[in-house]
């Protein structure tokens, strides 16, 4: 939240003659974060006031005159195509090197000299959108006529003549600070950094009891959700514009002129941070004011010009029929106040927060007022600014108070809070007098008593809720940037680094280094990504209150995030290798859900077969450089409907743990995501895989006698599997070191349904050095296994 | 004898002399010196000598053998120089071609941060942690001093699960990394010195926001844990991460769960903290990271330990953020992050 504070209006409350620099930097340190500073008087440099001595026709344009201005040293023309500029008028004139936003509309525009329509103007006869006071109510094709505002001599700079020397801060309000989101919570703030006493005048509202006649009747239904409500009633009030002033004021922080009585309102909302509503009286009726919930489908037209229907959970105020304001957070249009009204209500109230906020969401309607309450204010802010209020009324509108009333729920009592100045310095950790504390505290509006009890001021009894809440007040005043920094010392934690984040990281910096990339996936997935990849729905955990229906579950998969990635990448990359390593998540009953991580790899491009080659390397180096090295391959025969059922395998660990499964994408998967490519996933259980993982490397000693290396090639079936004849050779030979295959090859002069393969041999004996002839002998042995078992037909 | 050997000599240097390339310098010297060359052979006569003789013809023999060896070595140094002068009209390649190696790999641009903040974090004894993401609602607000309608804990704030409520609330897609305060208080004895980062979810999505994103969460409980602490890991952080000459303040905030809380802001690194308002990244001379404070006194009790005898800071920043304001990259829409289109993390 943030408000548009005026300097002059903050000096009007604090004496200070700081520069607006010094302020923003003092008020920013301690809380109050200026986010942007504008000095007004820039926005109207090179603007004067003209007095339009008459006005002729353009030659050459029906719809432009030509305006025979007097800008003081002289008197010049300007084309201007105002429908409303006529003889007599002052008016704002942009001389060449104003800057401007031409028509209201884009980028500010510096003026010049310069011929329109062959005339040449020496200057612009400004409308009010286009020096920013585009929130004054106006027709589009209008100038802006400041004759009633100023008597100003013509030449007279407009920054004099309007009197727009002024600062204006953006300030940024924390939201447990309503009270700062208004000028004389600035005020304070400043006085309490600067050691500056506010000068903040104690305002009272009339006593009911000094009103004879006073009869209007108010019913508080709702006493919880609306703790306080005070009124007042004024008649003979005159409704009509307000003053240029105030007008001012209101349109450098934000706001919109309307009518006296509503810029009054807005006025002491800004001034105070307290939110008042004016009823024209004559339209309540019974002149009452009842205080309660909405009935179920109520309506309102709110000022908004909207209609809303309302639910019983919403606070309302109403008269003897009708709900008259949605309670804290807009009006009703029937009640307004407009210029025939006479006799006006003023309400300064307090609503419950969390109702107000609730609404406000429900019928999605927002308001400055809304924003206040649904942060919680005091009950005890209502009566100075509704005293500010009837004072300005009865100055501006005329009028006197015929009626006050106050309902309140329950005396005030205000928070009182031991202040232990030992633990505060502690927690600062800065030698910091007792005698200091306690004046910050003071200059605060907190007031320190002698048993060392410390009394809230009104507007802090929302955000000072504890004792400790005392150190941010202190430590902020003094200044954070005076608090040194300092590395802790002391006991290390016993704490230490999760295994699960240790192993993660290096898997994926294995991954990232044999070249893959890295995906990161919303967790949610659809109802749709579930179901095109055959997983159950009833194991997904499912969002009560999703964004979108695309994010419905949150996945029990990665593969569905993955398949659509490669879906949305298959045209701008032929092809590409990928992982993502995420938690899944998997119901539980009456617990929270299962987030056990999961590792997905995926292979994409033109040949199935080649991919799966292609991730099985990967995998087995991911498996070696994890400690995994004891692993095997087996063949998936029944995959399931996602897995191609001939290009699909499991990875195990001791024989029986399946740790992960590599397979290609089955055609029908592919489609259901879109996809044209072949892909090869690998899906796997990080879980699992951890009791596995470890950094302890068996050494085993080099071998002392040479290693003599054969070729063999063969032709076999193509249904052989290697792994088979290499654990059959291994099995047999004990001099068999190495078994690997180095070719595979058909068609050709391969028949068929064969396939040729080569693998070396490696031979080593751990006792002498092989004699080429013991070698032949193995080789033979090894000959007839591959013949007998295998069936192959050896090439020599 | 001697004439022999004088004349092969002087054969040997005339034929030299026609020599311009390595493959005739070769072959000379092999036509010579080699296993059948000509001083072998002529050598091989020396049998017939007597042995006075033959020790003499012997002595000259290896001088005319070490001067041919010597004219040879000479001859190879010419054409070696010769060869290093025009090397680069033979051998010159385009070096504008691409280089090949095996394809280049990248991790995500938030799983780098993350494992950089994590390394940076453990070397004044942070340990990374791991909590759960969906968590019970008691973690994620109720123990943090979050009143029940507290506005995060509105349905348009934070994901629900949709699931019947448990004993400890109900089940929240945690929209802070937070809720590893208590949980790691709970499990852990003082002093403690925690790191979490992980995914948090906020119902949230425009070109600044992402449903998911993540953030890293520091917390330390010790006896006598003051600012001054929390400010000197702030520094050591920036420093180390975003640079040396970089400077953090505190800024007054507001959070539940800490008191006092406070923004962390970070000196420009385009202007060097300049205040006038002119740089065109910042417009202040500072940026914002993100938020911290002074553990509150209710959380602590939360942990199960007494605020009395100990106290602790906390923070928790975007990771995204962070990132970006380190490497300076402005991503215009930040939802690209999660939309796995490789043109962006083949960027990283």
């Amino acid at each position: 939240m943030n408000i548009l504070a005026s300097y002059n209006w903050i000096k009007e409350y604090l004496e200070t003659d700081l520069s607006p620099e010094e302020f923003a930097r003092k008020t920013t340190d301690a809380g109050n974060s200026v986010e942007q500073m504008e000095r007004v008087a820039d926005r109207f440099d090179h603007m004067v006031v003209g007095f339009v001595k008459a006005v002729n026709a353009h030659p050459n344009a029906d719809k432009l005159k030509i305006a025979q201005t007097d800008i003081g040293r002289e008197t010049v023309d300007i084309v201007c195509g105002g429908e409303n500029l006529a003889e007599g008028q002052r008016v704002v004139v942009g001389l060449p090197g104003a800057k401007v936003k031409w028509h209201g509309e884009g980028d500010l525009i510096e003026l010049t000299k310069t011929k329109i329509r062959g005339v040449e103007s020496h200057g612009m006869i400004c409308a009010v959108s286009e020096i920013g006071f585009e929130k004054i109510p106006h027709q589009e094709k209008e100038i802006w006529d400041i004759t009633h505002i100023t008597d100003a001599k013509p030449g007279t700079s407009l920054v004099e003549a309007l009197d727009l020397d002024d600062v204006i801060f953006d300030i940024e309000v924390t939201s447990n600070r309503p009270d700062c989101q208004s000028i004389i919570g600035q005020a304070r703030e400043g006085g309490a950094v600067m050691a500056v006493e506010c000068k903040i005048p104690k305002m009272q509202i009339p006593n009911s009891k000094q009103i004879p006649n006073s009869k209007f009747e108010i019913e508080n239904k709702e006493p919880e959700l609306c703790p306080k409500y005070s009124a007042v009633l004024m008649e003979n009030v005159k409704v009509g514009p307000s003053p240029w002033w105030l007008q001012k004021r209101l349109l450098l922080s934000g706001h919109r002129p309307i009518n006296n009585i509503v810029d009054i309102t807005n006025y002491v909302l800004h001034e105070y941070g307290q939110p008042l509503h004016a009823f024209d009286a004559d339209h309540l009726e019974d002149e009452k004011i009842v205080v309660r919930k909405a009935k179920k489908n109520e309506k309102i037209q709110a000022l908004d010009g909207k209609t809303y229907i309302l639910t019983p959970e919403m606070l309302v105020i109403a008269d003897a029929k009708k709900a008259v304001a949605v309670a804290g957070v807009m009006g009703g249009e029937t009640t307004s106040t407009t210029e025939k009204t006479t006799r006006v209500l003023i309400e300064s109230a307090t609503f419950d927060p969390v109702c107000v906020r609730r609404t406000a969401r429900a019928l999605n309607l927002y308001s400055d007022s809304q924003l206040l309450f649904e942060k919680g204010l005091s009950t005890q802010a209502t009566e100075p600014a509704l005293a500010r209020a009837v004072e300005l009324i009865k100055e501006m509108a005329g009028g006197s108070v015929t009626a006050t009333s106050v309902f309140e729920s329950k005396p005030y009592e205000p928070r009182v809070f031991a202040f232990e100045s030992e633990k505060a310095k502690a927690l600062m950790g800065i030698p910091m007098e007792e005698k200091e504390m306690k004046a910050i505290l003071e200059r605060l509006g907190f007031d320190v008593q002698k048993n060392g009890n410390v009394t809230v001021p009104y507007w802090r009894d929302h955000d000072v809720e504890n004792s400790v809440d005392f150190v941010e007040e202190i430590a902020r005043i003094y200044g954070y940037g005076n608090i040194p920094a300092r590395l802790p010392e002391g006991t290390l934690s016993t704490l230490r680094q999760d295994e699960r984040i240790t192993w993660e990281l290096r898997i994926k910096n294995i991954l990232a280094g044999a070249g893959l990339t890295e995906a990161y996936s919303y967790a949610f997935v659809s109802e749709d990504q579930l179901k095109n990849d055959g997983l159950d729905i009833d194991h997904a955990v499912k969002l009560r209150n999703p964004l979108t229906s695309e994010q419905t579950y949150l996945r029990t998969s990665l593969i569905p995030s993955m398949l659509t990635t490669i879906a949305e990448n298959q045209t701008r990359f032929s092809q590409a290798d990928l992982f993502e390593l995420a938690p899944v998540y998997q119901v539980k009953k009456n617990a929270i859900p299962d987030q056990p991580s999961r590792l997905v790899l995926a292979f994409y491009g033109k040949d199935g077969a080649m991919l799966f080659a292609r991730a099985k390397g990967l995998v087995e180096r991911l498996m070696r450089q994890t400690g995994m090295s004891t692993f095997e391959w087996t063949r998936l025969a029944s995959a399931d409907m996602n897995f191609h059922p001939g290009r699909t395998a499991q990875v195990h660990m001791s024989g029986t743990h399946c740790v992960g499964t590599v397979g290609q994408v089955s055609k029908e998967t592919a489609r259901a995501f879109g996809i044209d490519v072949d892909v090869v996933i690998g899906s796997f259980n990080v879980e699992a895989m951890r009791e596995f993982f470890t950094n302890a490397n068996v050494f085993t000693a080099l071998p002392q006698f040479p290693v003599v290396k054969r070729d063999l090639a063969m032709i076999v079936s193509e249904r052989t599997e290697f792994q088979a004849i290499a654990k059959s050779l291994k099995k047999m030979s004990t001099l068999l070191d190495s078994c690997e295959m180095f070719d595979v090859f058909r068609g050709g002069e391969i028949e068929s349904g064969k396939k040729s393969i080569a693998i070396h041999l490696s031979f080593r004996s751990n006792e002498k050095t092989l004699e080429a002839a013991e070698v032949e002998l193995e080789l033979d042995r090894i000959r007839d296994v591959l013949k007998k078992d295998f069936g192959a037909m050896m090439r020599e | 004898m001697k004439n022999s050997l004088e004349q092969l000599k002087k054969e040997f240097e005339e034929m030299m002399k026609k020599v311009t390339d390595r493959a005739a310098l070769e072959q000379l010297k092999n036509e010579f010196l080699g296993r059948k060359g000509k001083l072998k052979s002529l050598m091989a006569d020396m049998g017939s000598l007597a042995n006075e003789e033959r020790k003499t013809i012997g002595q000259f023999a290896n001088e005319i053998k070490e001067t041919i060896e010597t004219v040879y070595g000479k001859k190879e140094q010419e054409i070696d120089a010769a060869d290093e002068g025009n090397r680069e009209a033979r051998e010159w390649i385009d070096i504008s071609e691409p280089g090949q190696f095996p394809q280049e790999g990248h991790l995500h641009p938030v799983s780098q941060a993350i494992a950089e903040i994590t390394e940076i974090f453990s070397r004044i004894g942070f340990a990374s942690v791991r909590v759960p993401e969906v968590d019970f609602d008691y973690y994620a607000f109720e123990s943090l001093n979050m009143p029940k309608d507290h506005p995060a804990r509105d349905d348009w704030e934070t994901f629900f699960v949709d699931a019947p409520e448990t004993s400890k609330g109900k089940l929240v897609l945690t929209p802070h990394t937070s809720n590893s305060q208590v949980r790691t208080m709970e499990t852990t004895a003082p002093p403690i010195r925690m790191i979490n980062i992980g995914r948090c979810f906020r119902r949230q999505i425009d070109v600044s926001h992402t449903p998911m994103f993540h953030q890293f969460e520091g917390m330390m409980i010790d006896k006598g844990v003051a600012i001054t602490h929390l400010r000197g890991v702030l520094d050591y952080f920036a420093q180390t991460y975003f640079g040396p000459k970089r400077r953090t303040r505190l800024r007054p905030h507001h959070f539940r769960f800490t008191e006092p809380s406070f923004e962390v802001d970070i000196s420009c690194d385009v202007c060097g903290g300049d205040e006038s308002g002119n740089c065109r990244l910042c417009k202040s001379g500072w940026l914002e990271l993100g938020g911290a404070g002074m553990t509150h006194p209710n959380v602590i009790k939360a942990g199960g330990l007494d605020p009395a005898v100990y106290s602790g800071f906390a923070f928790g920043w975007g990771v995204e953020r962070t990132l970006m304001m380190r490497s300076g990259i402005k991503i215009d829409d930040i939802r690209v992050l999660y939309k796995n289109d490789l043109r962006f993390v083949k960027q990283f």
